[in-house]
């Protein structure tokens, strides 16, 4: 070690000529010979506790609370009610109100013959790869606490997201990208906090990739051409080098030094990575992408696929925001608007990965934070409701083609097999290889896990 | 199976229990028949169902059903010949009545206490624990090398070494040292004059003075009270799910820098923050309105504590308080009262009922209110007037509104009985007086208010909350301070007594107190605290490295005053502060951490420190103090979960003045491991990132501050050479040597050769980003 503490002969003309040729030098100098534990980047690929059967996620969620009776959930006795019998309703679950019908007709898909309804026709013929929850739980009726929740394990307090959590867990597979990644063109309820980090490092916190002309902040070089760049970097090198040569071995120096190499290599792979020319017009109609109702929802499943194609770890796509969403107090029929946006992507999705094998390792997942009340809201429409929900999950090791769970007659409460959001948590991880119970950060004297004290894995579920 | 009328029966029986016996019992009798309390007088307890039934030494306490026969009632009617309960006065008629009236109902007894779970958890080892004994100063120990050491500060560090055999490093050159102490009491790098200034100085002082200059720049106040809100999570906003904006909340942001840069002793920093509107109300007259407000706007400490939710209907207050109590105790106290909540403290001896009584402070507390989605209109700030004169201008508002509104009353009678053809003008006015009515209504009283509390005027007691949930109420408790931590029951009769526990936290019999805060001020300066762990000082924290280093610091600093000023001087001017920074830890196999610090450990800057050093290079950064945010105006305020406020305004004033949100984070703070706005912030993150570096490579700040600092490069010096040390000098704090000038040579003629538009300041400006990028810039050694 105490060679590398000399100065190496000055021989930098022909490197800021020869432009990238000295970093790598230097990177390989600093790094080699290193014992593991001391310079491991901590986002290097961990081993899971036990045999995953995914490897990566793509976590999506609906924002607003989709309707659980009029999706994935087929109530015939709420037909007859309608109108008639009271049941929970109101904007918050609060009050007795008439029940009100559910509005689409529901038919069997794949050969599994789940009853999905009308709204998702295409989603409906690939039942066989999904493996629905009816019976999801939660425990508040506000949309920023519930989607919180959904994400962290916490209704109230700042926690580090799912996604932080299996970066934090598993690592990733290519350090030239983020571990976690966000695909939003708007801010969900609650805001940054449902993919922040929190008290996990930085290196886990969700990177969020917004649609349009600059979806990474800074990825676009400011300095052309990228020659420049190149030699700005190189005397950075240069600067770090005698900097580091002047003092002894600091791993957290050399750990730095690597961050601006994978960022000058971001700046072509990101973009790369989210250039979706190369793809067949046949997969872009796949994913809706052609039509103008499906495009915006199709291009983050098509970028989804393309990210965890490239390693990285987690990726979340939100469709809708805090202010556009299923959120339909006065008229479900604006159902049927989100829907016709995201049931093509999402089939297109599904089907896409199979083909190319992904769908194997990848686990799918889609939910949102509340169902909504069998009894009226408003004129037409339904309030918020955390009793009951329904979410799916595909590929990575679950089962395709159950239906898992149930609700009452009207779709009040769970009557059957509840899941609550500690247990979809615990069995997502528990996909991945992860024992919910085992992973934990020591912060503020606890130690803290995604499921708190709760969780149970819902073995059921998987293969 | 019981029967329905049985069950209201024992419904009936458990309200009167727990209405009109059980606070009886712990108000007058636990006292001296208790667990909890020590005492067990005459073999008796009464603070279990068990207990109770099994009685004392003299039999059976109560018999349900026989009130006569029961000893307890005999003894607190007074009709007993030798028993006479309670001994110094007895109850009152009605409580007497009352229980006789429970003791024939059956004596129905709901408490769930067993035995053995009333016993504070580790009450008796409390004082084990070193953190909960009171620190005591302590002798110097010996050293090998007595020339070695500055102060008793060092004789302490270099007795540990010495006891493992290892030599301190040598000291740091002079233009470290300066980089190294202008950065930890500033956060700002030292300035060219300020390099010569020092390093030309000769004399033997010529540290002291650097040192006393900058304890007396206004910039030092800056800095500090950025540490101090990583740890109390200060925010601009509420954090409700619509994160409402506290445009009144800088007012305690500058109360803070100010309390540093004035040096304000520790002890009545404490005070203020915790109960300052009630010191502000005992002070004598004459006393100044700004004096009084002062002390009103510190407890903006409390009043910062989170908001949640949207709802003010069901809103859970109980949620807010609890964030308060875990703020106070990581910060002031050094350990997480939090646990204590759902449950006794499984490591500290914090019962559940020491969490409750604590809670009855600020349960008896005017919060303000910051607005919400369901009622968005602030309330219950505190006026920062003489009180007559706010009532008189509310008065004066009200009567306003009155005869504004009867005004609108009077005119809509007027157009009902119109005619047809007058009746267009008079909508018309009738529209205009109501707009009118409307606006001063919306209208601020035009009174500067605080982001601050004040008593409710209530001495509401308080019950345990089971498993943290105020529906499932459990004994009541009274006010007070955990007694294992020599805490004591409020003697207060009305109001909060917030000012009791204020004397509490900030009293030199308190153990906890002087000991974190000294911690904390060491960490700062040496990157790592004596306990490595500054907000928790209990048994899942970890074990101080040199506790009679520690506790010597802490009880002189005490006695001394309590000045922060003056324990941060006598740090930076020891010997140990001097010591290069230690490279690779593991060199030295006796200690391969430096946990003895054998030498300084190489920090990173703050994000907070990185942006103010681009802007200071640059020439940009603007020193003004205590500007307000320029946030919408209250009237326009729209903010709902699906809208919820969210700014980030840009500026080139300092770090400590960027408007922070309590849930969104501030994207370049995001970036650069600031603190979290919604917990307290002990140590922060140092991570490396990416997205870090591409903000240094391509963010449009970075090459704007590159520029200008190119363009005063430029002016500084005609000379190549003089212009990169003025470089070296800004960005390193130090002379560049001849080989590094030469490579930024080398590196201007490869950058004019390259791309298409080979001007001069391109290459400079080139010269300027690479240097903001590298290590040397964001570590100090």
């Amino acid at each position: 070690m105490a060679s590398k503490n000399v100065i190496p002969r000055r021989a930098t003309l022909r490197s800021f000529v020869a432009g990238s040729l000295l970093m790598p030098a230097i990177l390989s100098e600093l790094l080699a010979d290193e014992p593991l534990d001391r310079t491991e980047h901590p986002l290097a690929p961990k081993k899971p506790l036990f045999k995953p059967t995914a490897t990566r996620v793509i976590f999506i969620f609906s924002n607003g609370g989709v309707s659980h009776m009029d999706t994935f959930d087929p109530k015939p006795a709420l037909l007859a009610a309608d109108g008639k019998t009271k049941g929970v309703g109101g904007g918050l679950s609060n009050q007795q109100r008439v029940l009100l019908k559910p509005m689409w007709d529901f038919r069997p898909g794949g050969e599994c013959g789940t009853m999905v309804s009308d709204l998702f026709p295409k989603l409906r013929e690939k039942m066989d790869d999904v493996c629905l929850i009816r019976s999801m739980r939660s425990d508040d009726n506000e949309h920023a606490n519930a989607t919180l929740a959904m994400h962290t394990g916490s209704l109230f307090f700042s926690r580090p997201s799912i996604g932080s959590w299996v970066s934090y867990g598993l690592g990733t597979i290519n350090q030239n990208l983020p571990s976690f990644m966000v695909i939003a063109s708007a801010l969900p309820y609650a805001g940054t906090q449902v993919y922040s980090n929190d008290f996990l490092p930085a290196y886990h916190q969700g990177t969020r990739l917004i649609p349009g002309q600059e979806p990474i902040p800074n990825l676009k070089a400011r300095t052309s051409p990228r020659d420049r760049q190149r030699l700005e970097l190189d005397l950075v090198g240069e600067l770090n080098r005698r900097h580091w040569a002047t003092r002894e071995y600091s791993p957290d120096l050399a750990a730095r030094i690597q961050t601006f190499e994978t960022a000058f290599r971001m700046q072509t792979e990101a973009p790369e990575a989210l250039d979706i020319n190369d793809e067949t017009d046949e997969t872009l109609n796949l994913y809706g992408i052609e039509n103008k109702n499906t495009e915006s929802f199709g291009w983050q499943c098509l970028v989804a696929r393309r990210l965890v194609e490239r390693g990285v770890r987690f990726v979340e796509i939100l469709d809708g925001s805090s202010s556009s969403n299923w959120d339909q107090h006065s008229n479900m029929q604006d159902h049927a608007k989100r829907a016709k946006t995201i049931d093509q992507p999402l089939a297109g999705l599904l089907a896409d990965l199979k083909r190319r094998g992904m769908l194997e390792d990848t686990l799918v997942v889609w939910t949102t934070e509340f169902g909504r009340t069998p009894g009226v809201d408003g004129h037409n429409g339904r309030g918020h409701h955390s009793a009951c929900f329904s979410s799916w999950m595909a590929g990575g090791g679950v089962r395709g083609g159950l239906a898992y769970g149930q609700t009452d007659e009207i779709a009040a409460t769970v009557a059957e097999n509840p899941v609550h959001f500690h247990d979809f948590h615990a069995t997502i991880l528990h996909a991945l290889g992860i024992d919910h119970e085992k992973l934990t950060f020591r912060f503020a004297g606890r130690d803290f896990r995604l499921t708190d004290v709760h969780g149970r894995v819902v073995r059921e579920l998987l293969v | 199976m019981v029967s329905a009328d049985e069950e209201e029966e024992r419904k009936a029986a458990i309200e009167l229990f727990e209405k009109k016996i059980r606070p009886v019992l712990v108000e007058r009798c636990y006292e001296c028949h208790s667990h909890q309390k020590g005492s067990d007088e005459g073999g008796l307890r009464l603070d279990t169902v068990e207990a109770t039934k099994k009685g004392g030494s003299s039999g059976p306490a109560i018999l349900p059903g026989d009130s006569e026969r029961s000893l307890l009632f005999r003894a607190i009617s007074y009709s007993d010949g030798k028993l006479k309960m309670p001994p110094d006065r007895p109850l009152p008629d009605e409580v007497v009545r009352d229980f006789r009236r429970w003791i024939e109902m059956g004596a129905v007894d709901p408490r769930t206490e067993s035995l053995d779970s009333t016993v504070p958890p580790h009450s008796l080892d409390a004082k084990q624990q070193w953190a909960f004994r009171v620190p005591q100063p302590q002798n110097v120990p010996e050293v090998q090398d007595e020339r070695w050491p500055n102060s008793d500060l060092d004789c302490f560090l270099l007795a540990k070494l010495d006891e493992s055999g290892i030599q301190p490093l040598g000291s740091a050159d002079r233009y470290t040292w300066l980089r190294r102490v202008t950065f930890a009491l500033t956060g700002l790098p030292p300035t060219m004059e300020e390099m010569s200034d020092f390093i030309d100085d000769p004399q033997e002082d010529a540290s002291e003075k650097v040192v006393d200059r900058l304890l007396a720049s206004p910039r030092y106040g800056e800095h500090w009270a950025r540490h101090w809100f990583d740890v109390i999570h200060y925010s601009d906003t509420s954090g409700c799910n619509s994160d409402f904006p506290v445009p009144q909340m800088v007012r305690y942001r500058d109360w803070v820098v100010r309390a540093f840069n004035e040096d304000m002793p520790y002890d009545r920093f404490v005070r203020a923050q915790i109960a300052g509107d009630i010191v502000a109300a005992s002070l004598p007259h004459p006393t100044s309105q700004a004096d009084r407000n002062a002390w009103t706007i510190a407890t903006g400490f409390i009043a910062n504590a989170r908001r949640f939710g949207s709802r003010h209907g069901d809103y859970p207050q109980h949620l807010t308080i609890e964030d308060t109590i875990d703020t106070l105790g990581k910060s002031f106290l050094g350990i997480s009262l939090a646990c204590a909540r759902c449950h006794d403290h499984k490591f500290d001896p914090i019962s559940q009922q020491d969490y409750y009584s604590l809670y009855g402070y600020f349960h008896n507390t005017q919060y303000p209110w910051p607005g919400i989605e369901t009622q968005p209109t602030p309330k219950d700030f505190i006026p920062l007037i003489e009180k007559d004169r706010f009532e008189a201008a509310n008065d004066a508002k009200q009567a306003r509104q009155k005869t504004l509104d009867k005004e609108v009353k009077r005119i809509d009678q007027l157009r009902k009985d119109a005619k047809d053809e007058t009746r267009a003008e008079l909508d018309r006015q009738f529209a205009e007086a109501k707009q009118t009515a409307d606006a001063h209504a919306k209208r601020p009283l035009g009174i500067d208010f605080a982001y601050a509390v004040t008593d409710k005027g209530t001495r509401e007691k308080v019950r345990v909350q089971y498993k943290g949930d105020p529906n499932k109420p459990g004994p009541e408790v009274p006010i007070g301070t955990p007694s294992a931590l020599g805490g004591s029951v409020s003697d207060c009769v009305e109001g909060s007594g917030r000012l009791h526990l204020a004397d509490w936290i900030a009293s030199k019999d308190n153990p906890l107190t002087a000991r974190v805060l000294v911690n904390r001020i060491w960490k700062y300066h040496f990157g790592a605290g004596i306990v490595p762990t500054p907000n928790d000082f209990g048994k899942q924290g970890k074990a101080p490295s040199h506790p009679e280093l520690l506790d010597d610091l802490a009880s002189r600093w005490m006695d001394s005053g309590w000045s922060v000023k003056q324990l941060q001087r006598s740090i930076v001017l020891s010997k140990i502060y001097q010591t290069r920074s230690v490279g690779d830890p593991s060199l030295e196999s006796n200690d391969p951490n430096n946990i003895l610090l054998r030498g300084f450990r190489r920090q990173r800057l703050g994000a907070e420190s990185i942006r103010d050093s681009l802007l200071a290079m640059a020439g940009a950064l603007d020193l003004k103090q205590g500007e307000p945010h320029p946030f919408p105006k209250q009237q326009d305020w729209k903010f709902t979960q699906h809208n919820p406020f969210k700014a980030v305004y840009e500026t080139n004033l300092r770090s400590v003045y960027l408007m922070t949100q309590r849930i969104q984070r501030h994207p370049y703070l995001g970036i650069f491991d600031g603190a979290d706005p919604s917990t307290s912030t002990p140590a922060r993150n140092v991570s490396t990132t990416p997205l870090q570096a591409l903000y240094l490579l391509n963010d449009e700040v970075v090459h704007r501050m590159a520029e200008k600092f190119s363009t005063r490069v430029q002016s500084w010096s005609e000379d190549p050479r003089g212009r990169i040390q003025f470089m070296f000098h800004s960005a390193f704090g130090r002379p560049a040597g001849d080989d590094e000038a030469l490579t930024l040579e080398e590196f201007l003629a490869s950058y004019r050769g390259s791309g298409d538009s080979p001007q001069d300041e391109n290459a400079w400006s080139a010269v300027a980003r690479s240097l903001i990028r590298s290590n040397e810039f964001v570590y100090v050694d």
